[in-house]
């Protein structure tokens, strides 16, 4: 009898120690998703403030206290802002600033993928003398900040005649200007099997098929990978239009819309063309962003992990 | 501002160039293959040196180049309408005018230029100092004076900036990529979630962060007005206030980079090996112990890879600037200030030895946060390599 009590006893206990433990989780999981979601927020508020600024009338900007849901809905602010734009610098159209930065992104981003893979596989396959101190200073040369070459470049395209074109833009990309590639898809080169090249160096294939042929399929992810960082970094570059481009006809959509802020939204901020343009500038990238995810976590990640 | 050619106009030739530039460039390659393997370099040297040409060649006339013209430049005065740079009379002028600082007694009644005086050199203009600061001490003033204040103030901001932003984004960071490696649920949407700031181009997240702090409407000063009440006091003016400049700048960076850094660890994490936690647990490790012992450690390359890109990125910031028009007496970044002495005020010479100056700084951080590593930055593959030997 005595017994049993003790190990009925011990039953009891065992089950309250149990349920504490399973209580303990579920707070600590609690809490963990407590702190996730808030982070959400702060994300998130400021994005869904963007769009929904973009959508309101003028009189409802200022609302106190702040309308989240435009109320009318005014989506002709995306058209709109483009007729101010257009009021001020005849020409300046929607069609022709996207004909403008896609121009400069395409060239610019072909070009760079096409030469940081050359250099790449270089760097990862071949034995040269000096090889090492190549590379080595290639990777130096990204603590040297813009500041440093930007009037000195600036006088070597003005030599050139070719200030106010899209040169400077787009043609220096054949150069693999990025470091940061060359060193990404190095790091994806050196992880296929040399096996590869010597089968295909037996089947009798110069470097040139044995590239595009073998290597380059083989690195697809990391190629796709600097292909939409670079889409991303060229569509967002401001400083080298800013510097070179001054007929604002030409201009690519980051300086359209600074532009904007200059001339139009000076006095009178007018936060919902502002916001509707900011908007437009993000789309693209948020698409891509959704489309090919995958390759900008592993362009994000290689550097710091694999490297 | 010239007249617009029209699109065309403006594309075609930058293409043609562009391919003209491709086809030179293999031409290049290939004569230079040509050229090796006749002065008797085997095969594989002579592809592999021909395949990094391309950057080799960008690199002299894109990089090395324009480092020694800056070089140049930095001695000389070069107004850019000038055909080309004059001479000075003293070649380290641009870099005494930039860094020139002084402390001086201000005496009753004198005004803070007079007392301060001009910079002593055989320059091309008088350069007077300015007053930086005044402090008191004992019963008297003194005045700190600068001969270019805004550059100081410049320097000043963004070593701030980068001292503030990039260990909060780092700890921050941290502490995301720990909650989102405990095993949570839709960790894919998540990580997509926090990532999205990071995406947005830098010049939306400014423009929308402007808005959000604007002084008497924004989204965030209505928010707060129930605190502001409470508290009776004044709305915050953040980009508008000289003191809060800074961590108004700070708030947004923190907002835009905690996405990507927080990806990279939470990499960095996942590669962590499950068997060094158990090992732990097996030799009592409690929660504290695995995370000082292990996580930290096995943590230390992407924590050094994200504490120097961090740095070289903060110390440059730009495009933000360019959207915020803060006032230039107290929130400009030195990359902006820079900027603008070279195109807006025509001072290329001056510009170019502010770069000189940035560079130097940059690169002084980034060997310092180097040099550090070896204290505290743990490669797997080395540890093995000392315990065989």
């Amino acid at each position: 009898m005595a017994a049993e009590t003790s190990i009925g006893r011990a039953q009891v206990r065992a089950e309250r120690l149990r349920r504490e433990r399973q209580l303990q989780h579920l707070i600590q999981r609690a809490i963990i998703y407590a702190l996730l979601l808030l982070g959400a927020l702060i994300i998130l508020v400021p994005f869904f403030w963007m769009v929904s600024t973009s959508l309101k009338v003028e009189k409802h900007l200022f609302d106190q206290p702040p309308q989240w849901i435009p109320d009318p809905i005014a989506p002709e602010n995306y058209i709109e802002a483009w007729e101010k734009l257009a009021s001020i610098a005849p020409g300046l159209t929607f069609w022709r600033i996207m004909g403008n930065t896609l121009f400069i992104t395409g060239l610019a981003m072909f070009a760079e993928m096409f030469s940081a893979s050359i250099v790449a596989y270089g760097f990862a396959r071949f034995e040269f003398k000096g090889r090492d101190v190549i590379f080595f200073i290639m990777l130096s040369t990204m603590m040297i900040p813009a500041t440093l070459t930007r009037v000195p470049t600036f006088l070597i395209w003005k030599r050139l005649g070719l200030l106010n074109t899209y040169d400077p833009m787009t043609v220096p990309a054949w150069f693999a200007w990025g470091p940061a590639y060359v060193f990404l898809l190095r790091q994806f080169f050196l992880t296929i099997p040399r096996e590869m090249e010597d089968a295909a160096a037996i089947d009798g294939a110069n470097p040139i098929q044995t590239y595009f042929y073998i290597m380059l399929p083989l690195v697809k992810p990391a190629f796709l990978a600097i292909g939409v960082l670079s889409f991303q970094a060229n569509w967002n570059n401001f400083e080298s239009p800013l510097i070179y481009l001054n007929t604002t006809q030409m201009f690519p959509l980051i300086l359209a819309i600074q532009f904007f802020q200059e001339s139009l939204s000076k006095e009178a901020p007018k936060w919902h063309y502002m916001m509707a343009m900011a908007t437009m500038m993000a789309v693209p990238i948020l698409a891509l962003f959704f489309a090919a995810q995958r390759y900008f976590i592993e362009g994000l990640t290689v550097g710091a992990v694999k490297g | 501002m010239t007249g617009d050619p029209g699109a065309f106009a403006t594309y075609y030739p930058t293409l043609l160039r562009y391919i003209a530039v491709a086809v030179g460039l293999a031409a290049l390659m290939f004569g230079v293959y040509r050229l090796l393997r006749r002065l008797g370099v085997k095969r594989e040297p002579a592809t592999g040196f021909v395949l990094v040409l391309p950057w080799i060649v960008g690199f002299l006339a894109f990089v090395l180049f324009p480092i020694g013209l800056s070089f140049y430049l930095s001695f000389t005065e070069y107004n850019v309408l000038w055909d080309k740079p004059r001479s000075l009379e003293d070649p380290l002028f641009n870099y005494k005018r930039a860094l020139s600082v002084k402390i001086v007694e201000l005496p009753e009644g004198q005004r803070p230029l007079q007392a301060l005086g001009v910079l002593e050199s055989p320059s091309p203009e008088t350069v007077r100092f300015r007053e930086l600061d005044r402090f008191r001490w004992g019963n008297k003033t003194y005045l700190i004076g600068a001969t270019d204040p805004f550059f100081l103030k410049a320097v000043w901001l963004t070593l701030r900036y980068a001292l503030f932003s990039i260990p909060l984004g780092l700890v921050g960071a941290l502490g995301v990529a720990l909650l989102l490696n405990q095993k949570v649920r839709w960790v894919g949407f998540w990580r997509t979630l926090y990532y999205l700031p990071a995406v947005l181009p830098a010049a939306a997240v400014a423009l929308l962060w402007f808005w959000l702090f604007a002084p008497t409407s924004g989204l965030i000063n209505s928010l707060l007005k129930p605190v502001y009440q409470l508290l009776d006091m004044q709305p915050l003016g953040w980009f508008t206030d000289k003191d809060l400049v800074l961590p108004s700048f700070v708030i947004m960076g923190l907002w835009g980079v905690f996405g990507a850094n927080t990806v990279i660890l939470l990499a960095g994490l996942k590669n962590i090996p499950a068997e060094l936690y158990e090992a732990a647990a097996i030799d009592g490790a409690g929660n504290w112990m695995k995370f000082r012992h292990i996580t930290i450690p096995m943590l230390s390359p992407a924590l050094f890879y994200n504490l120097v890109t961090g740095t070289i990125a903060a110390l440059q910031i730009f495009t933000q600037q360019a959207f915020i028009p803060t006032n230039r007496d107290d929130g400009w970044f030195v990359n902006w200030f820079v900027y603008n002495e070279a195109f807006n005020f025509g001072r290329m010479g001056y510009a170019s030895a502010l770069g000189w100056m940035l560079t130097l700084l940059i690169v002084l951080l980034t060997l310092l946060i180097f040099r550090s590593s070896s204290a505290w930055v743990f490669y797997e593959g080395m540890r093995r390599d000392r315990g065989k030997g």
